[in-house]
């Protein structure tokens, strides 16, 4: 095992109950990492989607698969300056649902570099249960600094209303 | 040959870039960031497609180069001239 969950949450910028990923099992620098997801039926999400069956979204299955990416991006970096302090957005992608997951499986994500540059990436990657592929999907994303983004934040207005409490 | 390569380029640009392959052809001149709303994240999907096509190498710098169609275009051949030279 690379990394485990103690690992992943130090590098992810995401945390609960938003992390995707419970141990990285392989990974070989700017190319290749392998994680593993194990859902539960204690998920949050679970008690919406559906309360009459757990089904795991489609969308946290390509989070797990972006979070993968970024763990991939992030060990590829270790020790270098740039690292740290930037969080990841997704660009484009292009996915397909294969089969649904339900509480108890174990959701083992490959991805697989198509190109790295300094600030941005874009990977397959797979999620299988059992050996079956259950998701596909190819991500771009982008590695920014969190005061990059101060320009596309939506402004507050000034509406001149005086606070409920003074 | 000729024909063939710029036809290739504007489908896969176009699906990438989610535009009709002859209304991108009639503005291949056209600025990508500019006019045609084409972002960063779009370049490098760009960009990675046609370095698995042709079997070519696009370096991150390059990137830059991509402002049209046209440039794409003038690129990919300048970057195979310069495989089928070696």
């Amino acid at each position: 095992m690379v990394l485990d969950f103690e690992g992943v949450k130090r590098l992810l910028p995401q945390s609960y109950p938003f992390i995707f990923v419970d141990r990285v099992l392989d990974f070989e620098a700017k190319r290749r990492i392998v994680c593993l997801k194990n859902v539960t039926g204690n998920e949050p999400f679970f008690a919406g989607h559906f309360p009459e069956i757990a089904i795991m979204p489609g969308a946290l299955m390509g989070e797990g698969i972006a979070q993968a990416s970024i763990l991939l991006f992030r060990l590829s970096e270790e020790g270098s300056p740039e690292a740290g302090g930037r969080i990841f957005l997704v660009g484009t992608t292009r996915t397909r649902f294969i089969e649904p997951v339900f509480p108890g499986d174990s959701l083992r994500i490959t991805v697989n570099v198509t190109k790295l540059f300094s600030k941005s990436a874009m990977v397959k990657g797979i999620a299988e249960v059992d050996g079956r592929t259950v998701v596909k999907s190819t991500v771009t994303l982008a590695a920014v600094r969190p005061d990059e983004l101060r320009g596309h934040r939506p402004q507050t207005r000034q509406l001149g209303v005086r606070s409920a409490t003074p | 040959m000729e024909h063939g390569l710029e036809r290739e380029i504007t489908t896969v640009v176009a699906e990438i870039i989610e535009m009709e392959e002859d209304e991108l052809w009639n503005k291949r001149e056209a600025h990508f960031v500019n006019e045609l709303d084409v972002d960063s994240m779009l370049a490098l999907e760009m960009l990675a497609v046609l370095e698995k096509k042709y079997k070519i190498t696009i370096p991150e710098e390059n990137i830059l180069d991509l402002t049209s169609l046209q440039s794409t275009i003038d690129l990919v051949r300048s970057k195979l001239d310069r495989s089928s030279a070696s």
